[in-house]
């Protein structure tokens, strides 16, 4: 059965507020990988950045000192798309890994399923990037704690139904998408201090 | 062969209890700690309750305290089992447990008196030095005698993770210890500057990698195929993994000099060997995770078992994001902020503790012949157990990022910034959720607590004897 819950990020919306319809809504999507990643993947991917880039101009990042860090219009344009290209990547590559981990969990294989599932599960830190609008990183901290929380919970819970295996592989399957998850976040903010220190980004005496 | 012949497990039973009560008091002293950072005049001016104090006996009461307490429990009763003989010398392995809580007691309450030696993880004065290695050298005697009159030819692979533990935890403690005692409380240390640096990071750097990581690996590899009730996935693996942990570990520690007063090519020797160390950790990993991949049957009836799954996967996290803040690019952004302390606490709460966690909920109820007291309770304590550990690990990473930016951000004609005493005043909310997360842990490890003494209560230890019969070659 094809899935009517990818036709765009707003039905994927929808069905946070229901996640016991997940299955249903998620597996096997309509239009394959290429549809849930032109119709759900690069739009939700463009919010973050979005956010970000007019906070940024704007008002400037606070990471707690009184001044605000400010960085030219050209450095904050590259960052911005620096932002959507490791969320593209992100959505991507857990997905990839997903597939990859599924022979072992016994879950079902086609790629689209698990983009879909990976695009759904990152809904909540999407929509909490609102918060980049103001740009003060414990402000950001406050609202996106509680979102990946929401995010876990939502891997957890629909892991088993959405990708068809049995609730304890579905736990051990989400246990290691979160340890997937944790060293590729560290993997980016590594790569993002190396740029820091090679001179992009905001000006450091390194 | 005696037929009265029975395990000795009593004394790891009581190492096991020990170990709950020290990981309760550490982590009581680490919300207190987090609090101070909030709240600075918590202390009532007290120098006993001063941050500097209380920090040391936090790190202590959870590394030796909890941590060594564990590692000795759960070695005593895997080497009896995986050597089919009851422990050597029983008596020597009483001394040990109870003359470590000793030490670990009274070495608490110098710290909080102001006896330090200044070397982080190994402040004791040297009273207690002397008697650290003394104990120390009891345990070797009892694990390594047991390990001579074994029935199994082939060593199992944890004893050669708790044998490296024993053997190299001896080597460092003695020779950073080496000291000049000026009173009962005060020494100097044998090393000036430099060379000092060099050998505390090297002792330093090797605790975490022999004691953290190797022993609790040695408990890993006992412990999880009892859980799973399958063997390794890959004992070739494991074999490999540990070579080649032990052999590219000891050269590591450098890393925590990067941009300090000791030459480059040491600290370029210590970032390639821990990236070189990234290669056996990962091995060790996914020898794990593939294990409990086939045993995931176990999940419906064994709370335990998620622990461990969850333990690796932090256990992935901490050994990645160690080598990565080891290249120097990395760490010059990294060094001295609190993203060192939130990957050190991925290490202690999301490894270490959960590792042993999972084991104890498997371990004591085997121990007195009953189940445990309450899978629900122990449900509840690992998503706290999760909870914590990820809000402690993002705060401190947001903490972290925020001050090695501000540190070391210009304004126009090339100055600093912003002031050293402004950017710590702003950290003030991260570590309120620090604080937080430390609570919510706090309040899982109180619910196991109270779970495994619901367990124990009126239960004596079961005897167990070895088996009768040889094992069949391999």
């Amino acid at each position: 059965m094809n899935s009517e819950a990818t036709q765009s990020p707003w039905s994927l919306l929808r069905l946070l507020k229901r996640p016991s319809d997940v299955g249903a809504g998620l597996s096997s999507p309509a239009g394959g990988v290429q549809a849930v990643l032109l119709r759900i993947v690069i739009p939700l991917s463009i919010v973050p950045p979005l956010f970000a880039y007019i906070g940024g101009s704007t008002l400037g990042w606070r990471l707690g000192a009184d001044e605000p860090l400010r960085m030219a219009a050209g450095d904050l344009t590259l960052v911005s798309f620096g932002y959507f290209l490791a969320l593209i990547v992100g959505f991507l590559s857990t997905a990839a890994v997903s597939v990859w981990m599924s022979g072992t969990y016994g879950a079902r294989r086609d790629f689209g399923s698990h983009l879909a599932f990976v695009a759904f599960v990152g809904m909540p830190v999407i929509l909490a990037s609102v918060a980049h609008l103001v740009p003060h990183a414990f402000v950001n901290m406050a609202v996106l704690i509680p979102a990946l929380i929401w995010s876990l919970y939502l891997l957890y819970r629909c892991l088993p139904e959405v990708l068809g295996t049995s609730r304890e592989q579905g736990m051990l399957m989400a246990s290691a998408l979160v340890g997937y998850l944790l060293v590729a976040f560290v993997s980016l903010l590594g790569i993002t201090v190396v740029l820091w220190s090679r001179g992009m980004g905001p000006a450091l005496g390194v | 062969m005696d037929s009265n012949e029975q395990y000795h497990d009593r004394v790891a039973g009581w190492l096991t209890a020990f170990a709950v009560v020290w990981a309760l008091l550490g982590m009581v002293a680490g919300v207190y700690v987090a609090a101070a950072l909030v709240w600075p005049d918590i202390d009532m001016g007290l120098e006993w309750l001063s941050y500097g104090r209380v920090r040391t006996l936090h790190t202590n009461a959870v590394i030796f305290g909890f941590g060594v307490s564990a590692l000795m429990g759960t070695a005593f009763y895997s080497v009896q089992r995986t050597c089919h003989v009851p422990l050597f010398a029983c008596g020597l392995a009483w001394f040990c447990a109870l003359a470590w809580q000793v030490g670990v007691l009274a070495g608490g309450v110098s710290l909080l008196a102001g006896w330090t030696g200044g070397k982080e993880y190994a402040e004791l004065e040297w009273p207690f030095d002397i008697a650290i290695a003394v104990v120390w050298v009891c345990f070797a005697v009892v694990f390594f005698g047991t390990i001579a009159r074994r029935r199994i030819r082939p060593i199992y692979v944890s004893n050669w993770f708790y044998g490296a533990l024993i053997i190299v935890i001896a080597m460092l403690h003695i020779v950073n210890s080496l000291a000049i005692p000026v009173t009962f409380s005060k020494s100097y240390s044998l090393f000036a500057g430099a060379q000092d640096a060099v050998v505390q990071w090297w002792y330093g750097h090797n605790a975490v990698g022999f004691l953290l990581t190797g022993g609790f690996l040695g408990m890993l590899y006992y412990f999880l195929p009892k859980h799973a009730d399958r063997p390794i996935w890959s004992y070739r693996l494991s074999i490999v993994a540990f070579w080649a942990f032990t052999y590219s570990y000891i050269w590591a520690g450098p890393h925590h000099l990067h941009y300090n007063a000791v030459p480059e090519w040491v600290q370029a020797l210590g970032m390639v060997m821990s990236l070189i160390l990234l290669a056996p950790s990962w091995a060790t990993m996914i020898n794990g995770v593939m294990t409990v991949s086939g045993a995931w049957q176990k999940l419906r009836t064994d709370p335990a078992l998620k622990f461990i799954v969850l333990s690796l996967a932090f256990y992935g996290l901490a050994t990645f994001e160690g080598p990565m803040m080891s290249i120097k690019s990395v760490n010059v952004v990294s060094h001295f902020t609190d993203w060192t302390v939130g990957h050190v606490h991925s290490g202690a709460l999301g490894w270490n503790a959960l590792i042993t966690f999972g084991t104890f909920y498997f371990l004591v109820p085997r121990l007195v012949g009953g189940e445990l007291h309450s899978v629900k309770l122990a449900n509840w304590h690992f998503w706290l157990a999760l909870a914590g550990t990820m809000l402690y690990v993002l705060a401190m990473w947001g903490a972290g990022v925020s001050q090695g930016l501000l540190w070391l951000s210009l304004d126009e004609i090339g100055e600093l910034s912003f002031s050293f005493k402004d950017i710590m005043a702003s950290m003030a909310p991260y570590y309120a959720l620090r604080f937080v997360a430390g609570v919510v842990s706090l309040a899982g490890a109180a619910l196991m607590a109270y779970n495994l003494w619901m367990t124990v209560k009126g239960r004596r230890i079961v005897a167990v004897a070895p088996p009768r019969t040889a094992p069949e070659a391999a």
